[in-house]
């Protein structure tokens, strides 16, 4: 069973305007085209989709070790200075008892980066490999990773609303630390990586497996 | 030729690339990808005039949501506040550059700037006053698409509340209600707009 595709007609998708166009006929191979609505430049999948992933991945995950070594945040109170790291930030929470808050500041600067960055590594070897890869499930995890990244920067507004509003002199004041630059370009870096995986190729992948499996079958 | 008129009664999934026939929809009907579950395409209500009245109405927030404090915190007699565009320049006098520069395009570049181009997408639908310049415009738009956080800044807010209530007197002020506001504006805003349609509309005005 094979679903008529785009691409496998000759046509290909403005990623922009939605647009179908034809791809020129002499080449099969993955060229620009020029959208004949909206005159963008696109390609009929993103090129080196899988690299481009890869590379945007790694930078996120190197990231994201100085994010949470270095304090995030640190709170001067009477002039003493109190720093806290992510985690330690979420500790306080706990023993405050306000467990919901340490759950939403947990799941947007823990879980979420992390998951995005393991995830995509897998979808990138399931794609690459083609081993029990599985396009409908893989897809909705996608569009998981896609939504949940820009919750992750959560901590980032937190710290840059306490640090404007948290300002009374010797008293009481609140300084952002290194670990926020670290901490957002992780959080960049994953967004960028997930827009640049294609999700049909999660599905060309699958098509071109079950196609070599019947040529092989007979 | 006849390859041009076939592209224009098909339609391909934007997440996997199954081809179909162009759904003819309803209003306020959407058509989903039997392969992977995607929306495909559908027809917003009303989609011109809603978007315009509410972009009109983020405009006119948008001043307020930014100038206005939103919270402000009392200890010991000494009480400060501060609004959105104050955690900005917090963050600059404090030399966070690059965070400022972010928190600055994905709280307020961004919402604003989509609310000027939804405003003025609508508003040239809604008085005819249709140019090819609008292609290339509406495309530009398509860029800040992922780009609008107001939704996580206003939990970042909820969340500092409770940061704060623990040692400090917090209280809230009007700018934290304009903020909501411009919030739901906004988003209503972008979710309203009828992107099929308008590119629809436009090339059936500009493209031959
Ligand atoms: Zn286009
Ligand atoms: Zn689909």
């Amino acid at each position: 069973m094979s679903i008529k595709t785009a691409q496998g007609s000759g046509l290909a998708l403005c990623p922009k305007c939605h647009k179908l166009n034809n791809i020129r006929q002499c080449s099969g191979k993955n060229v620009r085209l020029q959208c004949i609505r909206c005159h963008g430049l696109f390609y009929p999948r993103k090129p080196y989709s899988l690299q481009y992933t890869l590379a945007w991945n790694f930078a996120a995950l190197i990231a994201f070790i100085p994010a949470n070594i270095y304090p995030i945040m640190i709170l001067y109170s009477m002039g003493i200075g109190e720093p806290n790291t992510i985690l330690s930030g979420i500790g306080e929470f706990i023993d405050l008892g306000l467990y919901p808050i340490a759950v939403i500041i947990f799941t947007a600067s823990i879980i979420v980066p992390l998951i995005k960055i393991i995830g995509l590594f897998l979808l990138v070897y399931r794609v690459h490999t083609g081993v029990r890869l599985r396009p409908d499930k893989h897809s909705k995890f996608y569009h998981a990773l896609e939504f949940l990244g820009p919750w992750s920067m959560l901590d980032v507004f937190v710290v840059a609303l306490l640090v404007a509003v948290v300002e009374l002199g010797f008293i009481t004041s609140v300084a952002a630390g290194p670990a926020i630059n670290y901490f957002t370009l992780t959080v960049i870096f994953t967004m960028i990586a997930a827009n640049s995986f294609d999700p049909r190729l999660l599905w060309d992948k699958k098509q071109g497996c079950e196609n070599a499996k019947e040529e092989n079958d007979y | 030729m006849i390859k041009t008129k076939n592209a224009k009664q098909l339609v391909a999934c934007q997440q996997c690339d199954a081809l179909y026939d162009t759904p003819i929809l309803k209003q306020g009907q959407s058509a989903k990808c039997t392969r992977c579950g995607s929306i495909l395409a559908e027809r917003k209500v009303d989609s011109i005039e809603r978007s315009f009245y509410w972009s009109l109405a983020g405009i006119m927030l948008s001043a307020p949501a930014i100038l206005l404090p939103l919270m402000g915190v009392t200890l010991v007699g000494q009480y400060h506040h501060a609004s959105l565009l104050d955690c900005i320049l917090a963050l600059i006098d404090r030399g966070f550059f690059m965070i400022a520069t972010l928190v600055f395009l994905f709280t307020l570049a961004v919402p604003v700037v989509r609310l000027l181009g939804a405003f003025y997408i609508t508003y040239s639908f809604k008085f005819n006053r249709l140019k090819p310049s609008l292609l290339h415009f509406f495309r530009a738009f398509h860029y800040l698409d992922n780009w609008a956080m107001l939704n996580v800044f206003m939990l970042g807010i909820v969340v500092s509340m409770y940061k704060l209530l623990d040692d400090t007197e917090l209280s809230i002020n009007m700018g934290l209600l304009a903020f909501i506001l411009w919030l739901i504006c906004s988003t209503m805003a972008s979710s309203t707009l009828d992107q099929d349609y308008i590119w629809q509309e436009l090339e059936n005005e500009f493209v031959d």
